[in-house]
């Protein structure tokens, strides 16, 4: 282990070295280049800036294969070159996608699903439902190990009735089936692109979405062009790229200097100084996430419940949303924000108490109450998890913050080998998909090691339950025992914010913070 | 300091020639007004330093949520930042990690670097040659901020792993200078003449060579200092150095980054301090050596 640990950090560091050198390499380039003085500052894109929309993305998508996605960054670009079996309009209500109507038997088993014709893949291929079935196959496929099988798990047959007709049968009704197939699981690449080998979907997707991948820079950018045989009302423009600055200052600079249309998202700290902006248009919305805290509960002091409860009580959380996101994000005691139905108002955010913490803290007799806390570097993590120390330190926790880079964090959660973890989740349009995977015994998110049976119980019959007054009632319940347990500290939810150029029109803001770029025109 | 103060208004005539010659320099780094001002300047910083508890007004590390980002004013004299703490007591505090910095890095660096340099340069040969002196080629080929980085990434985050690291990479410059120096007393002829009168090699190197390697050395430390401050705020800047909460100058200045427009005063302040300490140091090192280098004019 050891070992192990010792030529990991040899290898972060040989890494690290040739990256400074390469860097400085790049560095002096720049130099020279603005020594030269006479050049012109570079655009972003090389095409035409008229005929071309330049998104700004707050990191490099890994994996550009949806049915392997798990990155909310990714989901932007499969807005632009990916379509999904069903859209959902601003209220989350679902809406036709490449099924232009579907059917829903009354005991909730059978889907039959009425696509759309004339569709063509990137590559020329043709949409039908034969391409569905393999989508689904492809999804479904043990080997693949899609992170989104779950939203299919309940299928047990599925047949192509005629070309353009696809029906589903579950074992049990599954209330979120077509919340799940307007997001990941619901994207239809080309059959053709995904069984032929030269062609690695992760990097070179193939949709028939309005625009098809034209050039990668990993760690820079990505290029589009519209799709000339799109099915469906032409983009208003012809370039598409997607820059990735995970710096938020550099990211905002580039929007307000123009290089940049619309940006996926931006600091708290700027929002007053955007919208002061005459140039830029800012779009704001509900968030559908939950952000918090999460807690080792397999490790000393997280296993005592009183301790975790302790924390509750600790945190100011009033203080956070003003401070880290000037007002920007409400305050949080559960998973579902205040605009889903699924959020209990009976649950109310309490007041920070010190006393009733240290009571709590007393209670536990737990004695050694120092832990580390995970947070990735940007200078917003870095500001709430100065407030979070100085809060718990105050009761009697004696916090050590630790900055880790995000994709290393979720290393460190698969492992288990963490304290505590600022980890939250950007939500789905379904309660179950803020709850489910994350707060159920052993299912993929919940990194808390926590199991409850009750809590359990809940959250599977709300996933089999298709009436909402019944599934609403539970997810109350389930929200009061996660507030009782603690397994995760729910800190704010996030208001979503789109700035961008005032020459960009037709932006429909909906709530699952995506940008779908052929709506936009540009002026 | 002090003795050579009170010796400087005597009649010179009446001194041994030892208390002439440091009269003499000290008159020469008087003369010397950059050299003053970086002195009094640094003698300022230590003094903050190291009275930092009485002279901060609050304490560093106190959030205030309700006086966030507050421009500067008489309550908060530097204004605050963006957890309401006081800048002006964190830059004060700040002032005692740079020094700290400054100082035990150069401290390592001498420790490690003065004894190799010695025997290096004493004993020459094989072991000096290719592997010592290639060692420090190596070595001094790549940035000093880039090797720092590196060696505080393995070592991990925080000051005193920063310290040894900057320790480190300062080491090399202080093996080739002292290495030098002996290499051009060996030859010299009390060394000779220590040689045939029987003396070890141990007593030749620490009590004949060291004494007239001092002020070479001297000089060096002092610019290395203001090098190790620069490297310790940059690795704090990027997060390896000082760990938060605890103040330090280049931290401070990564978090105003991004307050450049709405609060300047964040990186204004903690920015002005780095430059200033660096460039009083500097100027008082550039003095010293005027002053004990006779041939300089």
């Amino acid at each position: 282990m050891d070992d192990q640990m010792y030529s990991k950090k040899l290898l972060t560091t040989l890494l690290l070295t040739l990256l400074m050198v390469l860097a400085a390499c790049g560095g002096n380039d720049q130099n020279d280049e603005a020594a030269g003085g006479e050049e012109e500052p570079e655009d972003l894109t090389n095409n035409d800036a008229e005929d071309t929309l330049v998104v700004g993305l707050d990191d490099d998508p890994p994996l550009l294969d949806p049915h392997l996605s798990t990155a909310q960054v990714e989901s932007q670009i499969f807005k632009a070159v990916y379509e999904t079996l069903i859209n959902v309009d601003e209220n989350l209500d679902p809406i036709p996608g490449l099924a232009k109507d579907w059917d829903v038997s009354e005991d909730g088993l059978t889907y039959t699903f009425y696509l759309q014709e004339g569709v063509t893949f990137h590559d020329g291929a043709d949409f039908n439902a034969e391409a569905v079935k393999y989508n689904f196959e492809r999804i479904l496929d043990e080997d693949l190990g899609s992170p989104n099988a779950s939203d299919l798990r309940l299928i047990e047959e599925m047949s192509v009735e005629d070309e353009y007709t696809f029906v589903v049968e579950l074992e049990e009704p599954f209330a979120p089936f077509l919340s799940g197939l307007s997001h990941r699981a619901g994207q239809m690449v080309s059959p053709e692109a995904a069984e032929d080998e030269s062609i690695d979907l992760s990097n070179e997707p193939v949709g028939t979405g309005p625009f098809q991948f034209v050039d990668r820079t990993a760690q820079s950018h990505l290029e589009f062009e519209r799709h000339d045989d799109y099915w469906g009302d032409q983009p208003d423009y012809q370039y598409l790229e997607y820059h990735a600055f995970s710096n938020e200052d550099t990211r905002i600079t580039n929007l307000v200097s123009g290089d940049l249309d619309i940006v996926n998202r931006v600091a708290h700290k700027d929002l007053e100084q955007l919208e002061e902006n005459p140039e830029i248009n800012m779009s704001e919305e509900d968030g559908i996430g939950f952000q918090g805290l999460m807690l080792n509960t397999d490790r000393e002091p997280f296993d005592n419940q009183k301790v975790r409860q302790a924390m509750n009580y600790a945190v100011d959380r009033d203080a956070i949303t003003e401070v880290v996101f000037h007002n920007g994000a409400v305050p949080a005691v559960s998973p579902f924000a205040p605009s889903s139905w699924a959020n209990n108002p009976g649950l109310e955010v309490p007041d920070r108490e010190v006393e009733k913490a240290q009571e709590l803290l007393e209670e536990s007799g737990v004695e050694d109450l120092s832990f580390t806390l995970t947070v990735s570097p940007s200078p917003a993590e870095q500001q709430l998890s100065e407030m979070l120390k100085s809060m718990l330190d105050d009761v009697g926790f004696e916090v050590e913050i630790e900055q880790v880079e995000f994709g290393a964090i979720l290393d460190r959660m698969y492992e288990g080998d963490y304290d505590v973890a600022r980890l939250g989740w950007s939500g789905r349009i379904d309660p179950d998909g803020n709850a489910y995977s994350w707060f159920h015994t052993g299912e993929t998110y919940n990194f808390t090691g926590s199991s409850n049976e009750q809590l359990d119980e809940l959250l599977m019959d709300a996933r089999t339950t298709i009436d909402q007054g019944e599934r609403q009632e539970m997810y109350h319940q389930a929200a009061e025992i996660l507030w009782d347990e603690a397994p995760y500290i729910f800190l704010y939810h996030e208001n979503d914010y789109k700035p961008m150029k005032d020459n960009v029109q037709g932006f429909n803001h909906i709530p699952d913070g995506l940008i779908r770029p052929a709506d936009l025109t540009l002026e | 300091m002090e003795q050579s103060q009170n010796l400087s208004v005597q009649n010179p005539k009446a001194q041994n020639p030892r208390l002439r010659i440091l009269q003499t320099m000290l008159e020469r780094l008087l003369q010397n007004k950059l050299a003053v001002f970086g002195g009094v300047v640094t003698f300022l910083l230590i003094f903050t330093a190291i009275f930092a508890p009485w002279l901060a007004p609050h304490d560093p590390t106190e959030q205030n949520y309700s006086a966030v980002l507050q421009a500067p004013s008489i309550e908060y004299w530097f204004g605050t930042d963006n957890l309401g703490r006081d800048i002006f007591s964190r830059v004060i505090y700040g002032a005692q990690v740079s020094l700290q910095a400054g100082l035990i890095s150069v401290g390592i660096a001498l420790i490690i670097g003065v004894p190799i340099g010695l025997i290096s340069g004493y004993y020459r040969g094989f072991i000096d040659e290719y592997i010592i002196m290639r060692m420090t080629d190596a070595m001094l080929s790549i940035p000093a901020l880039v090797l720092a980085l590196a060696l505080a990434a393995v070592l991990g985050a925080g000051l005193t792993n920063a310290m040894i690291a900057i320790g480190l990479v300062l080491t090399p410059n202080f093996v080739r200078l002292i290495r030098g120096e002996v290499l051009a007393h060996r030859e010299k002829e009390y060394v000779e003449a220590g040689k045939a009168s029987g003396i070890s090699d141990f007593s030749i190197i620490l009590k004949h060579i060291l004494p007239n390697t001092i002020a070479p050395i001297m000089v060096q430390a002092t610019l290395a200092i203001a090098a190790a401050i620069i490297v310790e705020a940059s690795l704090s800047y990027l997060g390896l150095g000082t760990q938060p909460p605890n103040p330090s100058w280049g931290s401070m200045l990564a978090t105003g980054q991004g307050y450049l427009d709405s609060a300047p005063w964040i990186a204004l302040f903690p920015g002005a301090l780095i430059f200033i300490t660096v460039i009083s140091i500097n100027l008082f090192g550039d003095g010293i050596r005027d002053m004990l280098d006779p041939k300089m004019k």
